[in-house]
């Protein structure tokens, strides 16, 4: 009987021992949890971004080794498997706000190059917008010279003209110099007069001051004497004798034209010798360039 | 009787003997209360992912001074290290929380100028 309870009480004995021996081989949820969030960190960006937390999380964890080496389940290894669990989250945490600081820096320095390279590109679209405007405003002072030294050789030539001709400004046609036809042929004739290309050659000196892109048109009218096509042919032939003296004077040929208008184009009275007289003529119409 | 009395009376005072050495763990405390005080200051109560820790902390600091007013100083010092570690972790969860935020506005800032220009070049 006694050895019966010998045996017993060694049993539970070695049952409990064995227990306790178990019991201190597995270790506290808190210190598993440490060991997962260290080896979560040491695997992250911590290594490269948070390198001091991690190495506090691993001296933590190291304690916390120790601890449950040496004391077992606890309540102090738990508390410190717990802080331990925590260093490396905090290492975590770091990493994630290093992470987000450095994409804050990357993402601000490239919006600052952005504004740079736009303000560049908008400072060279102004430069280029000022040089254009620069050349315009060259081309319209030029423009401008031009038609004002026109105006003032037409001007010049109207001057010289009116001292021998009738010199009048037509809104629509320009300038008109009018010359009589007696003065320039004979009656019923289109060889000019001797006399009249001494008046022409004031009239081709006139011409040339004016701009060298006005047109000329030489026309030739005549009274209502006579058959119709005989005053047109007439008139034609005039204007055209008048057109190449003064090309020979100097003007040039593809300025200038010549047309004959017969009678059709009268400027008095044709029931009178006078009026007569002033259908029978020539004239000079210079038109500016527009 | 007497003679079974001895050890346990020597056992007693040597437990009580031992907890009373264990000084106060008054800069652990204070550690401790520091970094929660840190994390409330950047306001880890309104953050999400902060308020969890920050409430920990709370709990435990308050359960160390129980501790130390019980006077169980060693107990005390291992909630302390508790304690410290979950305000540490608040107050780092509350500074990442912060640096995401400014880096979500600073993309969306940049986002919106490369609109406008995009829609100013139009």
């Amino acid at each position: 009987m006694m050895n019966f309870q010998k045996i017993r009480t060694g049993l539970v004995g070695a049952a409990i021992l064995t227990t306790a021996a178990c019991s201190s081989m597995v270790p506290p949820n808190e210190l598993v949890t440490a060991r997962s969030n260290y080896a979560r960190a040491s695997q992250g960006s911590a290594t490269r971004l948070a390198p001091a937390d991690l190495d506090n999380a691993k001296k933590a964890l190291d304690r916390a080794e120790a601890s449950f080496k040496e004391e077992g389940d606890t309540a102090e290894t738990k508390d410190i498997s717990y802080a331990a669990a925590r260093q490396a989250e905090i290492a975590e945490s770091h990493a994630r706000a290093m992470e987000a600081n450095q994409l804050k820096d990357t993402t601000n320095a490239s919006t600052r190059a952005n504004e740079v390279n736009q303000a560049q590109v908008t400072s060279a679209e102004l430069a280029k917008t000022k040089s254009q405007l620069a050349t315009q405003g060259q081309a319209l002072a030029t423009e401008r010279e031009r038609r004002e030294e026109a105006d003032r050789r037409a001007a010049q030539a109207a001057a010289d003209l009116a001292k021998f001709a009738s010199v009048k400004q037509d809104p629509v046609r320009g300038m008109v110099i009018t010359l009589s036809g007696g003065v320039l042929f004979e009656s019923a004739k289109w060889l000019l007069l001797p006399t009249a290309q001494t008046k022409l050659n004031e009239v081709a000196e006139a011409l040339t001051k004016q701009d060298k892109d006005s047109t000329i048109v030489v026309e030739g009218h005549t009274d209502s004497q006579g058959a119709a096509q005989m005053n047109q042919d007439l008139s034609q032939k005039r204007a055209e004798a008048v057109r190449t003296y003064l090309v020979s004077r100097g003007i040039a040929a593809d300025r200038i034209t010549a047309t004959g208008f017969g009678p059709s184009r009268s400027i008095a009275d044709n029931a009178s010798p006078e009026g007569r007289a002033n259908n029978r003529r020539v004239e000079i119409v210079v038109k500016q360039k527009p | 009787m007497k003679k079974s009395l001895i050890p346990i009376l020597g056992v007693t005072l040597l437990v009580s003997g031992c907890g009373a050495s264990f000084p106060v763990p008054t800069q652990k405390l204070a550690d401790a209360e520091s970094a929660n005080r840190s994390a409330r200051e950047l306001g880890a109560e309104k953050k999400t992912a902060a308020q969890l820790n920050l409430k920990l902390a709370d709990e435990e600091i308050e359960a160390a001074k129980a501790q130390i007013k019980a006077g169980d100083n060693r107990r005390a010092d291992f909630i302390l290290l508790r304690a410290k570690a979950d305000a540490e972790l608040a107050l780092a969860l509350a500074r990442e929380h912060d640096a995401k935020e400014e880096t979500v506005k600073a993309v969306d800032s940049s986002n919106a100028k490369q609109n406008a220009n995009a829609n100013g070049a139009k």
